[in-house]
């Protein structure tokens, strides 16, 4: 990395150094000083509108925005003074105005920048009698809905549109106190980001479709994840309620991989956690008890003749390492697969990849499958009597050489954790009933070959437990000599 | 003549107190932001003036056929251009600066400084934009010169142009202009057919290519940055400064905008030099100007007046007299000046630093004269109803706060103000005044502050506690 000019800047007495060109804002919050701001945002354009970030610079007559200013060498910066207060409660009054102040029945509440600033910069009482201009409400498409009357036009989604998506549906339409958000006419706000607009929307006025009157904030849970869906590996906010429900899944801020987006299909796919979901192992398509249902697949893999395992790139690197354990105890070949890949969708300021498997990389650099397509189809080539599938993929989309694989196998052991035409073919002698990845403790490694792990984010709701575990228990029961006694007494 | 005389402490394009030029929309409001710093009012040892004034720049305004360019050209039209393209351009600078000239547009920057400041070897073009949205209420000046004398103002282009090394310029004209536009195309086509305008302009190895944009009607795109954005196809918001123009303009690239009347000026400086200029004015405020008048005056009309010439000069000799019995106050640059009340007149002339030590502003130059019958809260609401509807929104204290004081404003005008309200005003004004992006919002909270300021007593008779 070349070497960047470092700046020295005192922000309320502290010393602090920044590299060159930071502005004053970044400077501030990388070194945990809160400086309010609702059109600012890191990854966009500065529009400085908002001007509630304004600070107090030494030797400048006017109030300065944080967000528009660079840092200058030996700048003194005051974020907090009678000024400057002053100044924010000036602009948080005119923010209030003409606002309905509806937050009883705003999806907002609770998570609102206006709410949080009224704390240090509101009135207790508004001065303003006058009558609100009402804007109007909208839907700006499938998955967004605009509250016109609420919005603050810091234009944070229509510089996203511009900037990341790159898709332009949005902009500010009339002037004044009427300016309002608005899609371009013949446009919908339909592009595979839109939902990030709703992220960005410091205050109620950009809603989610989905997530609309499902929850009040407070009553959510937040906890980290990451996305499934492609070999991005978004990482992710699950809110969950106290029903151990997904409300709705936000991105969670990593430079390295998503920034602070991620797709509208990532977040809006969680339903499959609760679609179809195997409540416990079947033996012959008969619910059992694990004990049976190990003890049968034990039997099924060591009775099997040619064993082969195939292992989806939905897989976790932990499973698919138990995987391989499996194969070497039992002298079964290995060979992978993954959900059919489809162009990569690139956006100016985001891509969502092409791949939509968590794990391809695993495959590879955990089991040496470099091409899980060609393995695939080297396996269909050869076939095999019995096949232990690790699936895991939502949805089960069958490779017309994995359902060959499958057509011509004797005896089929199913790792899944929904029913599908996977589980139910007259070929399957058990299904082991596993976790959603929101259920489990795993990693991915992403299209970048970055690593990441995540925690379960749900208690589980049926009797399965996770492909790793019932992967090394197959592994003990079909070879003693290679298990660990370590593993044994944990069970135990 | 030493040429930082007429200039002002040092200013750079980084320097943001130093430089804020703005053109015939919203004009610099607060004293750190505007126009340099006047010295104490004005006490020359010489007297000024003394130089017999003939109109310049308005010269052949309502002559039959001014605007054409067979007219133009009889009258010693296009060989100011003609002499100096092809000179040392620094030189057309220099002389530019030692005239001098400050911006007429409003906010009176020194227009050579601010040539001097367009960033060099960025590897980009540099643009020049004229600035002739001219929606300052009061203001007409700009206008007459479109519509009378549109090739003074493709000739002070071509000049311009060349000075600064720019081969693309844009003339961006309000909207509502309809003859101004049309005169102004036809005289850049007859200009483009003598070889003017174009390619290797006069035979000197110069291009320059001149487009004229149309405003869709919106006070703010006669903001400096306003006015780039809607040349570059944008919606009309200014935008952030730093980066100034000069350094960061239209399409990214280094940009000088300068308002009609100042490139005009420009040509007859460059014709009779700089102190031929300064034979008029002061020595901060040196050379003649452009006024408007209107209002409660005999005979409202544009002059065309050398700088520091007496107001009450301008309102009884120009104007004919007030019509009404006295002067009740009088807006000496346009609406977004604070006023002059009545019994000041007297002691004002017409000068950037006279204005400004009067705590208000000669600004675009429009003069609206009020009579003793004229109630200062129904102009207030007339004005702030203006503002309201020209805020672009895009700042949070100018977008809520205009349409909060046309509001109170409203109320007030129907005599149902409270006097709670009055402290109110004061402090809306306040936190709206140097918190945004432009000056629109100063722009709005001066003439409120004057008003209220000068005229308490009326705003308390529209309260109904």
């Amino acid at each position: 990395m070349a070497e960047q000019k470092l700046l020295n800047l005192k922000v309320d007495g502290r010393d602090l150094q920044v590299p060159a060109g930071t502005s004053v804002i970044k400077a501030c919050h990388d070194n945990g000083i809160d400086v309010p701001h609702y059109c600012y945002h890191e990854n966009l354009s500065v529009a400085a509108n908002c001007r509630i970030c304004l600070v107090a610079i030494k030797g400048q007559p006017k109030l300065a925005v944080a967000c528009g200013t660079p840092v200058a060498e030996g700048m003194e910066v005051t974020t907090r003074s009678k000024d400057v207060d002053d100044a924010r409660k000036g602009v948080m009054e005119f923010l209030l105005i003409n606002h309905p102040l509806d937050c009883p029945e705003c999806d907002q509440a609770g998570e609102c920048r206006l709410q949080n600033y009224s704390y240090t910069y509101g009135r207790d009482k508004g001065r303003f009698e006058e009558e609100k201009v009402v804007k109007s409400k909208a839907t700006m498409g499938p998955h967004v809905k605009y509250w016109g009357s609420r919005c603050i036009v810091c234009t944070r989604c229509v510089r996203f549109t511009e900037e990341v998506s790159g898709t332009q549906e949005l902009g500010v339409i009339y002037r004044g106190d009427r300016s309002e958000i608005a899609v371009f006419p013949g446009k919908q706000l339909d592009n595979p980001l839109s939902m990030n607009t709703v992220d960005v929307c410091p205050v109620g006025a950009l809603v989610s479709a989905d997530f609309l009157y499902q929850s009040r904030v407070w009553y959510l849970e937040a906890k980290e994840s990451m996305c499934p869906d492609c070999s991005i590996g978004c990482n992710t906010r699950v809110d969950v309620d106290k029903k151990n429900v997904i409300k709705r899944i936000v991105p969670r801020k990593n430079d390295l991989v998503n920034k602070t987006w991620m797709c509208d299909e990532g977040r809006l796919s969680f339903p499959y956690v609760t679609k179809d979901r195997l409540q416990k192992p079947l033996v012959k398509g008969q619910g059992s008890t694990w004990s049976q249902a190990m003890t049968a697949a034990a039997e099924t893999i060591r009775k099997g003749g040619r064993v082969a395992i195939g292992v989806s790139a939905w897989a976790t690197s932990e499973a698919m390492e138990e995987a391989g354990r499996l194969a070497k105890a039992t002298g079964a070949r290995l060979f992978g697969y993954g959900a059919p890949a489809r162009d990569d969708q690139v956006f100016p300021g985001f891509t969502i990849s092409g791949d939509r498997n968590p794990n391809r990389s695993g495959l590879t650099k955990i089991l040496s499958i470099a091409d899980a397509d060609a393995s695939l189809a080297a396996m269909a080539a050869e076939g095999a009597d019995t096949v232990v599938l690790v699936n895991n993929i939502p949805n089960a989309p069958v490779p017309p050489a994995l359902q060959k694989v499958l057509d011509a196998a004797k005896a089929v052991v199913v790792l899944d954790f929904a029913e599908s035409a996977l589980t139910k073919a007259a070929n399957v002698a058990v299904v082991l009933a596993t976790l959603t990845h929101f259920e489990s403790t795993g990693s991915y490694i992403n299209g970048k070959g970055l690593s990441q792990s995540f925690s379960p984010v749900l208690d589980p709701t049926t009797a399965g437990r996770t492909a790793q575990e019932v992967l090394r228990d197959l592994s003990h029961a079909l070879a003693p000599a290679h298990a660990k006694p370590a593993d044994k007494a944990l069970r135990a | 003549m030493a040429e930082t005389t007429a200039t002002p402490p040092a200013a750079s394009p980084s320097n943001p107190v130093a430089q804020t030029p703005v053109s015939a929309g919203p004009v610099s409001p607060s004293p750190v932001a505007g126009p340099p710093p006047a010295a104490a009012p004005p006490a020359p040892a010489a007297p000024i003036n003394q130089v017999p004034f003939e109109p310049v720049v308005s010269a052949h305004f309502g002559k039959p056929n001014s605007h054409t360019i067979a007219y133009y050209e009889g009258h010693g039209g296009y060989d100011t251009a003609r002499k100096f393209i092809g000179t040392p351009q620094a030189e057309i600078v220099q002389t530019v600066k030692d005239s001098g000239l400050r911006g007429r547009g409003g906010a009176g920057f020194p227009t050579g400084m601010k040539w001097g400041f367009l960033a060099k070897g960025t590897g980009k073009p540099s643009y020049l934009a004229v600035n002739g949205d001219e929606s300052e209420p009061g203001t007409f000046k700009d206008r007459y010169i479109l519509e009378f004398d549109p090739h003074q103002l493709i000739e002070g282009v071509i000049i311009s142009s060349y000075a600064i090394d720019c081969h693309h310029a844009f003339i961006y004209l309000r909207g509502e202009f309809i003859v101004g536009y049309e005169r102004l195309l036809g005289a850049l086509n007859e200009a483009k057919a003598k070889g003017y305008v174009g390619q290797n302009i006069f035979g000197k190895g110069y291009d320059l290519k001149i487009t004229i944009v149309r405003g869709a009607g919106a006070y703010i795109c006669g903001e400096e940055t306003g006015m780039l954005s809607s040349i570059e196809g944008g919606r009309g918001y200014p935008k952030v400064k730093p980066p100034f123009p000069a350094v960061s303009g239209v399409f990214g690239c280094p940009t000088i905008v300068n308002n009609v009347e100042t490139i005009c000026s420009v040509v007859h400086i460059m014709k009779n030099g700089p102190t031929w200029f300064r034979q008029w004015g002061t020595e901060k405020s040196p050379g003649f100007k452009l006024f408007c008048l209107s209002g409660d005056v005999n005979k409202p009309g544009l002059m065309e007046v050398p700088l520091a010439t007496p107001l009450s000069k301008v309102i009884d000799h120009y104007g004919g007299g007030v019509k009404g019995k006295s002067v009740k106050a009088v807006i000496p640059g346009g609406s977004s000046s604070p006023l002059i009340k009545g019994d000041k007149v007297a002691d004002i002339t017409m000068d950037y630093e006279c204005l400004a030590a009067n705590k208000t502003m000669l600004g675009s130059g429009a003069i609206t004269v009020l009579n003793e019958t004229r109630d200062v809260v129904s102009a207030i609401y007339n004005l702030m109803r203006f503002y309201h509807h020209e805020s672009c929104g895009q700042c949070t204290p100018c977008r809520e706060g205009t349409g909060w004081l046309e509001k109170l404003m409203h109320r007030f005008h129907h005599g149902h103000g409270h006097k709670s309200d009055i402290p109110l005003i004061w402090e809306i004004t306040r936190n709206m005044q140097g918190k945004t992006i432009c000056v629109l919002a100063d722009a709005a909270v001066m003439p409120m502050q004057s008003y209220l300021g000068m005229f308490p007593e009326e705003f308390e008779a529209k309260c109904q506690d």
